[in-house]
Formats: structure tokens, C-alpha cells, sequence
């Protein structure tokens, strides 16, 4: 019992930290129709800078806020690339996303090197009924809450968050209404980049990533969206979580090199399931 | 008359390649072997995005398919070229099979679900013991047929070649037939492909399996010719550089895949054959070789949207047309019409004649 308790709870967070890489694709979808591939080299950047502010001797803070603004500039350069030139369809965009990927791998290695790094978060535990939880847990799924917390009130409550909703439903009418379509998509992108950069600086003290960890965080994220409908970024929430215990509980009670895959061929199963009833609706896509 | 300046362009290329392979030294002839492979595979992936519309970011892993067959008879004691005949077998019915299910989905959902295939594979092949798990398949005897065992570079540079020479030849053939109009109906709009009577979806599947097997028989040659198979053998990066060549090139064209091909995979080795020079840190090759096919992608997808051929011969055109003098300036018109129109796969309908 005590051990499905703490794969529920490990599961949990973890599925937070998808669930923020999730609402980063979630966003640049709805604004742009780009599904952005470099989504987890966000993470990876905002990790790796986190990693040497603090061997440079910043207080932790400070550096985690700075990799998470720098992931955002990341993020906003990444939508140059694949929005900046008009005109471009959305599936060439995706492509583009994974030009800027791979040239993230380039810069990545030339600034910290293929090994894998990591740097200590929180350290001691609470017990938790009778589970062993680490504080980095707790902080993960708190920060988590917060941020989605932070985006509900900024879509429902702010004019910016008004437009990008606007952009998403409907780009022309958005622009009509004197909406720069470009410029939200711009920031849809430099946000998307702040959100991968809050999950790659709260997951890299779990587990040290290198420059490729990008592939499995973009997978997981992208599942966590589909499982989300790929609408809202809160629904994101629900789809990371699940498929988060149901990793850890794989990976618990099976073999942990199998939870990857079980990801990928649940995300497969829902996105086939999706497409034959849009068939069977005959509403053609796009 | 069309048809035989094609035939005569392609005569040639082969013939060049033949015997390149044959005054080549060794560590020219192992890129030799590879870049003859990725171009097999490349074409595969061609077809498939200019024709069928589908975005495969998972062709490393019919590679791998092709293989792991080719490697696992072969240890498993059968002939040589019985492997490499299941190769591309395997490979094709492996795609059947899948694409049933994946390719009703579409675009971004394809791309992501081909990147899925390749990493489900990855960690099948590196858990199963059939193929030797993590540690690999080792001790792949050398491709032997009729009592002639392979064993020298060259002779699998001849070999790649002949694949690669095969895989035009088939390509050409299907793109030139009443399918392949089909096929290019069916990149432009679906549904009225769908309305004229084509298959879609059966087509779309027969694509599919069509470049798998393109890969799998690369890959069956790339057993015999490396003895040893890991499954750190096909990230997924492969998968991804098939696509760039082929976007570099020019999608839906042999020589477009055949030239994106060759651009692509010499530059890069030029490139870390300079990386790899004297005060170079170890990191170099790696961070040149990322950043070449990065920037190259990009390129490619924002400003070369019918690829390097397009782009040369609309621009070849173009600068005949405009230093064309006297009578010649008929001519070069005419070239502009003939060569430009490549650059617009849409218009299926003006091309009809060309290929009859």
C-alpha cells in the first residue's frame, strides 16, 4: 500500500512538471496552429542555465527566475523562426520548430558540454501518510498549482490574455478587431518558452538532463496535450497527472524502461481514436 | 523525347556512380556506402511528402527494421541474401501494418505519431533478446550470394549502389504511372482526389509500405556492411535527416531526393572532416554536424519550398532566358516553361502529356 502511495505521489509530480511543458504547447497551438517541437529544449535550456547560474554562486531563486526568463527568450526567438516570415503554413512551421531544435542541441553542447547535469533542489522530506516525500515533490506540485492558477486569471481576467484567446479562436476576426495575430502569436511562444522553462528547472534536481533529454519531455508533454484535447492549458493539468501516475505506476509495478513507451502508445491509441470519429463526423480538419 | 533525355540524365548519373565507386579509395568509399544508403532512404521519404502529404519523421526505424531482419537471419544461420531479400519485406509489412491505424491521422498528429514509432522501436529492439538488447546484434557474417562473399569496401559500394540504383528505378516507374498521377492528385487536395475515383487511402498505405521497404532494404545492406548492429545505431536524429535532405532537395522528385541527398550528407561529412582537424575540441563534429542540418532545415522549409532542384532550375531558366541572344532566346523561353514548371507540384493537370 505504502508503495503505491508514493508511485501515486512521485507520479503526481512528475505529472506536473508535464503538465507545464503541456500548457507551453497548448498555448502556441491555439495561437499559432504550430505545434512546437522545440517545446522541450525549452526545458533543457532553462535547466542548463539554472545549473551554472547557481555553480556560478547565485542564490537559488535569482537563478531559477533567470533560466526561466531565459528559456522565454528562447521561446520568443524560436517563434521568429517559425512564425517571423508570413505566410507560413503552420506545417512548415512545425518544421521549422524542429530546425530550431536541432540547432539547440548545437548551442546546448557548445555552452555545457553532452554530459548530463543537474543541480540540488530541496532537500529533506515530510512523511506524508506514512510515504516518504521529498520537499522538491511538494515545491514542484505547489509551483505547479500556482502557475496554472496565474494562466487561468491571465486568460479570463487580463486584455492580453482576452486577445490571445481571441487569436486562438478565430485569427482573421481577432485581426479585424485591430489584434496583431503576429505579435500574440509572438508572445504566445515567448510564454510557451517561460512555461517549459518553470518545468525544466523544477524537474532537473529529480533526474540531471543532457542536451537530447528534450526528445522525452516534448513526447510526454505533447501526450499530456492530447490527453488535454490540446484546448485549454488547465485541462493540461488533469492529462499530465494521469499520464504521470500512469508512468510511475509502470514503472513501479513493471519495468521502468517500458513507461516511455506506454506513453507514446496511449497518446497513439486517444490521437487514432480522435481521427476515426472525425472521419465518421465527416468534418474535415482544416 | 521527354522521357529519353530523363532516361539518358539517369543513364548517366548511374554510370558516374558506378565508377566512382570503382576509383574511389577506402575512406571515400565508406562515405561512399553511407551516403548511398541515406539516399535510398531519403527518396523513400520523398515520395511519401511530396505525393502522399505525409510528414515521417519515423523512417529510422524501418531502417532499423530492415536491419535487425537482415541481421537476425543471418546470424540465425540463413543465406545471406535471403536477409537481404526480408528487409524490405519485413520493413513494408511492418508500415502496412502500422499505417493502417497512423495514417488516419494527419500533419502535425503524423509527425508526432512517426517520431512515437521510432522511439517505441528503439526501446523494443533494446529490450527484446532476439536483437541482442542494449549490447546489440554482433557477429553479422558478410553478404555472400551465389559463392562470392562480399568482403572489401568497394564491393559494398557497388552493392549500395545497386540498391540505390533499384530504388530510382522503381520510383521513377511508380511516379510516371497512372498511380503516381494519382498520387500527385492526391498531395494536392484529398477530397478531390478522393472524388476522381483514387484510393486514397489505400495508395497513402501503399506509399507508405513502398518507402518503408526503400529503408529496409538500405538498412539490410547497412548489416552486412557494418557486422554489427546496436540500437544507439538509429537515434532519432536519422530519422530527422532523411526528412532535411529530402526538404533540401525538393520534395516529391527522385533527383531532388537524390541531390538533397548528396548536398546534405557531403556537406556534413566535409564539415566534421574539419571539425575533426588538429586543436579542434571533441565536442566540434557533433555541434557542426547539429547545427548544419539545423540551419539547412530551415532554410529549406522557409525559402526553398520546392527545394535546391526547383530552385536551380527555375533560376537556371531564368539566367538563360536573360542572356539568351538572337535565336536562341526562343529556346530559352521554352526551358523557362519546361524546367520551371517542377517548382509548382500542385499543377497536375498541365503535366499529363509530359508523362505519357
Amino acid at each position: 500500500m505504502s508503495a503505491f502511495l508514493s508511485y501515486l505521489i512521485h507520479g503526481v509530480c512528475v505529472g506536473c512538471g508535464f503538465a507545464l511543458i503541456a500548457s507551453g504547447l497548448i498555448i502556441i497551438y491555439r495561437v499559432t496552429r504550430v505545434v512546437n517541437l522545440a517545446q522541450g529544449m525549452f526545458a533543457v535550456v532553462a535547466g542548463f542555465t539554472a545549473t551554472s547560474l547557481l555553480g556560478a554562486g547565485l542564490p537559488h531563486v535569482i537563478s531559477e527566475l533567470t533560466a526561466i526568463l531565459a528559456a522565454a527568450a528562447v521561446g520568443l526567438l524560436t517563434g521568429c523562426v517559425a512564425i517571423g516570415k508570413r505566410g507560413t503554413h503552420p506545417q512548415a512551421s512545425l518544421i521549422a520548430t524542429l530546425g530550431v531544435g536541432v540547432f539547440g542541441y548545437a548551442v546546448e553542447i557548445l555552452t555545457w558540454g553532452d554530459q548530463p547535469r543537474s543541480f540540488s533542489g530541496l532537500t529533506g522530506a515530510f512523511e506524508v501518510v506514512g510515504v516518504h516525500v521529498s520537499t522538491q515533490y511538494v515545491l514542484i506540485t505547489v509551483v505547479t498549482l500556482l502557475v496554472f492558477g496565474a494562466l487561468e486569471l491571465f486568460f479570463e481576467g487580463t486584455y492580453a490574455g482576452k486577445a490571445l484567446t481571441a487569436c486562438a479562436s478565430n485569427p482573421y476576426a481577432a485581426a479585424l478587431q485591430g489584434i496583431g495575430v503576429m505579435r500574440m502569436g509572438l508572445f504566445g511562444f515567448a510564454l510557451g518558452g517561460a512555461l517549459g522553462g518553470v518545468a525544466g528547472v523544477l524537474l532537473t534536481p529529480l533526474q540531471p538532463i543532457s542536451y537530447d533529454s528534450d526528445v522525452l519531455l516534448f513526447v510526454n508533454g505533447f501526450a499530456s496535450a492530447i490527453l488535454a484535447g490540446l484546448t485549454r492549458p488547465v485541462f493540461a493539468l488533469a492529462g499530465g497527472v494521469a499520464l504521470g501516475v500512469a508512468e510511475s505506476m509502470v514503472a513501479g509495478y513493471s519495468k521502468a524502461s517500458y513507461q516511455s513507451s506506454l506513453a507514446l502508445i496511449l497518446t497513439l491509441g486517444i490521437l487514432v481514436v480522435q481521427a476515426t470519429r472525425r472521419q465518421a463526423l465527416h468534418t474535415v480538419e482544416e | 523525347m521527354h522521357v529519353n533525355a530523363r532516361s539518358l540524365t539517369l543513364a548517366g548519373v548511374a554510370s558516374a556512380s558506378f565508377i566512382a565507386a570503382a576509383l574511389l579509395d577506402d575512406s571515400a568509399l565508406a562515405v561512399y556506402v553511407l551516403l548511398a544508403l541515406t539516399a535510398s532512404v531519403t527518396i523513400g521519404i520523398s515520395l511519401l511528402m511530396g505525393h502522399a502529404g505525409q510528414v515521417s519523421l519515423g523512417h529510422g526505424a524501418f531502417y532499423a527494421a530492415g536491419a535487425y531482419t537482415a541481421g537476425i537471419l543471418a546470424t540465425q544461420g540463413c543465406p545471406t541474401w535471403l536477409g537481404l531479400l526480408f528487409a524490405p519485406i519485413v520493413a513494408a509489412a511492418l508500415a502496412g501494418i502500422v499505417g493502417i491505424p497512423l495514417l488516419l491521422l494527419r500533419g502535425h498528429h503524423l509527425a508526432f505519431a512517426t517520431l512515437a514509432l521510432h522511439l517505441i522501436f528503439l526501446s523494443l529492439i533494446s529490450e527484446l533478446s532476439i536483437t541482442g538488447g542494449d549490447v546489440g546484434l554482433q557477429g553479422i557474417p558478410r553478404f555472400s550470394v551465389a559463392g562470392v562473399t562480399l568482403t572489401s569496401v568497394r564491393s559494398y559500394a557497388f552493392l549500395s549502389c545497386g540498391g540505390l540504383f533499384l530504388i530510382v528505378v522503381v520510383a521513377r516507374n511508380i511516379l510516371d504511372s497512372r498511380p503516381g498521377r494519382a498520387l500527385r492528385a492526391l498531395s494536392s487536395s484529398e477530397v478531390a482526389a478522393a472524388s476522381s475515383g483514387v484510393p486514397v487511402g489505400y495508395y497513402k498505405l501503399a506509399v507508405f509500405a513502398l518507402s518503408a521497404s526503400f529503408a529496409g532494404l538500405a538498412g539490410g545492406i547497412y548489416a552486412f556492411y557494418m557486422g554489427y548492429l546496436a540500437p544507439g545505431s538509429f537515434p532519432v536524429m536519422l530519422s530527422i535527416e532523411y526528412v532535411v535532405m529530402a526538404a533540401v532537395g525538393g520534395l516529391g522528385k527522385v533527383s531532388g531526393a537524390l541531390s538533397g541527398s548528396v548536398v546534405v550528407f557531403l556537406l556534413v561529412h566535409g564539415l566534421s572532416r574539419v571539425a575533426t582537424l588538429n586543436g579542434m575540441p571533441g565536442t566540434a563534429p557533433v555541434i557542426l554536424l547539429y547545427a548544419v542540418y539545423a540551419v539547412l532545415l530551415i532554410t529549406a522549409v522557409l525559402f526553398l519550398p520546392g527545394g535546391l532542384v526547383a530552385f536551380a532550375s527555375t533560376n537556371w531558366g531564368r539566367l538563360r532566358a536573360r542572356f539568351g541572344v538572337g535565336t536562341n532566346t526562343q529556346v530559352s523561353v521554352a526551358a523557362v516553361d519546361e524546367r520551371g514548371s517542377p517548382a509548382a507540384p500542385e499543377s497536375v493537370a498541365p503535366k499529363h502529356g509530359s508523362f505519357s
